[in-house]
């Protein structure tokens, strides 16, 4: 096990243990004789509360490029891809939330905070809750035959569990929320460092509806009902991003494990 | 009409990490219509090799071929000079003797908080001031979240190359940091 004395080797290499610590890039008995290490240095606790500082400034601050549209029609285009794909020409509900959206960019580029109801309230309230946690989840597991097993002895019905890692939306975990008085599914999934909790529940009215999305509390919420379920996705990723996840996700394969 | 198969697999691997790559590439270049000159280069590229792609991160394949494009790019379109970033300059070897903790003026000030009120435009400076090897993995890192195995096999460095131009990044914003804002 490591000790960190004073030699000019560990002089120069406890700065690169720090910022790997920071990034949970360090092994548990490692990061335990670290802590410990910063604990008793008041210079090594000012030097990683530095860090803490920039790595959230950062992550909070400077933004992601977005994709106009423009653009990516450019790089359809440049590929050869604009002329296939008939099946994704816009549908007129397509086509009227590309007029809302240039509207929305004509005046700002904001979107619009629709009114609240107070079932998104609960669904930002059960993010929030999430993440003040010690963990978002109560399951840490990327496999969907880890994850429906384990909701197979909390829930009454199985819910659709797709993981999205290859797209840049890992699954990170599981666990059971209670929104509007009934249990719930919550997926948990990360995107960059950004969580996103994807709520799910049986409804009655079996009808589909596109999707809706709105600003709640700050955070950007995605809703739609799709086979009999109704879903959120709630983060405090951009907009656009969490759009495009929940698309992924409604495209990816449904509740039942192939195996 | 040809390719379909392709062009469904550049839709599925390339397509979902755009933003990624305009956003390293917008880093990369210092600019948004350059940037996107490079992304538009790397996905022909990327759609030439989709066969090749083995599976395994796809988002760490793209940023491999957009880093690769954009380096590319800049030795063409720009005189740009290499710099020996594993010399230490002064200053960096000061703040490196400063982090070891030993003998050392403490600083009154809550740098912390100074860094946390830093407002975009001084951050966006203080990182398009550093340079290119530095910049790129404290972008991938903590602008866009891969962990150290996934920068140190887009940017072809070794693993403690990554880990320790990722450290001196972060040293030199800190510095920057709360030394403009102490002006």
């Amino acid at each position: 096990m490591p000790k960190f004395d004073s030699s000019p080797e560990t002089k120069r290499s406890l700065p690169i243990l720090m910022n790997a610590y920071l990034d949970g890039e360090l092994d548990v008995a490692i990061s335990w004789d670290l802590q410990r290490q910063i604990e008793a240095d008041p210079e090594l606790a000012k030097q990683t509360s530095n860090l803490i500082a920039l790595k959230k400034v950062l992550k909070d601050k400077v933004l992601p490029e977005t994709i106009s549209s423009d653009f990516h029609s450019r790089i359809r285009a440049s590929i050869g891809a604009s002329q296939r794909r008939p099946d994704r020409r816009p549908t007129w509900q397509a086509l009227a939330a590309s007029v809302l959206v240039a509207v929305l960019a004509a005046s700002g580029g904001t979107w619009i905070a629709l009114q609240a109801d107070t079932k998104t309230i609960d669904v930002a309230d059960a993010h929030m809750r999430s993440l003040v946690a010690a963990k978002p989840f109560d399951v840490a597991s990327s496999e969907r035959h880890v994850v429906l097993p384990w909701f197979a002895g909390k829930l009454p019905y199985a819910p659709k569990v797709a993981d999205l890692s290859a797209s840049g939306f890992p699954l990170v975990g599981a666990r059971v929320d209670v929104i509007d008085t009934n249990p719930v599914s919550a997926l948990v999934y990360n995107r960059r460092l950004h969580v996103i909790n994807l709520f799910a529940r049986p409804i009655a009215t079996a009808y589909d509806t596109s999707i809706q999305q709105r600003t709640v509390k700050g955070y950007n919420v995605v809703s739609w009902r799709e086979d009999g379920n109704e879903y959120w996705a709630i983060s405090d990723l951009n907009a656009a991003e969490l759009k495009s996840f929940t698309e992924l996700f409604r495209t990816a394969s449904g509740p039942v494990d192939p195996r | 009409m040809r390719n379909g198969n392709e062009t469904d697999r550049f839709a599925s691997v390339v397509e979902p990490h755009l933003t990624d790559a305009l956003t390293l590439a917008r880093w990369l270049t210092g600019d948004r219509s350059d940037a996107e000159d490079v992304v538009q280069e790397a996905c022909l590229r990327a759609f030439k090799a989709i066969g090749n792609f083995a599976g395994g991160s796809s988002r760490a394949w793209v940023l491999t071929i957009v880093r690769n494009t954009a380096f590319t790019w800049l030795a063409k379109n720009r005189k740009f000079k290499l710099v020996a970033l594993d010399e230490l300059s002064d200053d960096e070897r000061e703040l490196l003797e400063a982090t070891s903790g030993t003998n050392n003026v403490v600083v009154p000030t809550p740098e912390d908080v100074l860094i946390s009120r830093a407002d975009l435009a001084s951050l966006n400076a203080a990182i398009a001031d550093l340079s290119e090897e530095f910049r790129e993995v404290l972008v991938l890192r903590d602008l866009q979240g891969l962990d150290y195995r996934e920068i140190s096999e887009i940017t072809g460095a070794p693993l403690g190359t990554v880990m320790s131009r990722l450290t001196r990044a972060r040293q030199r914003l800190i510095r920057k940091l709360t030394v403009q804002e102490e002006k």
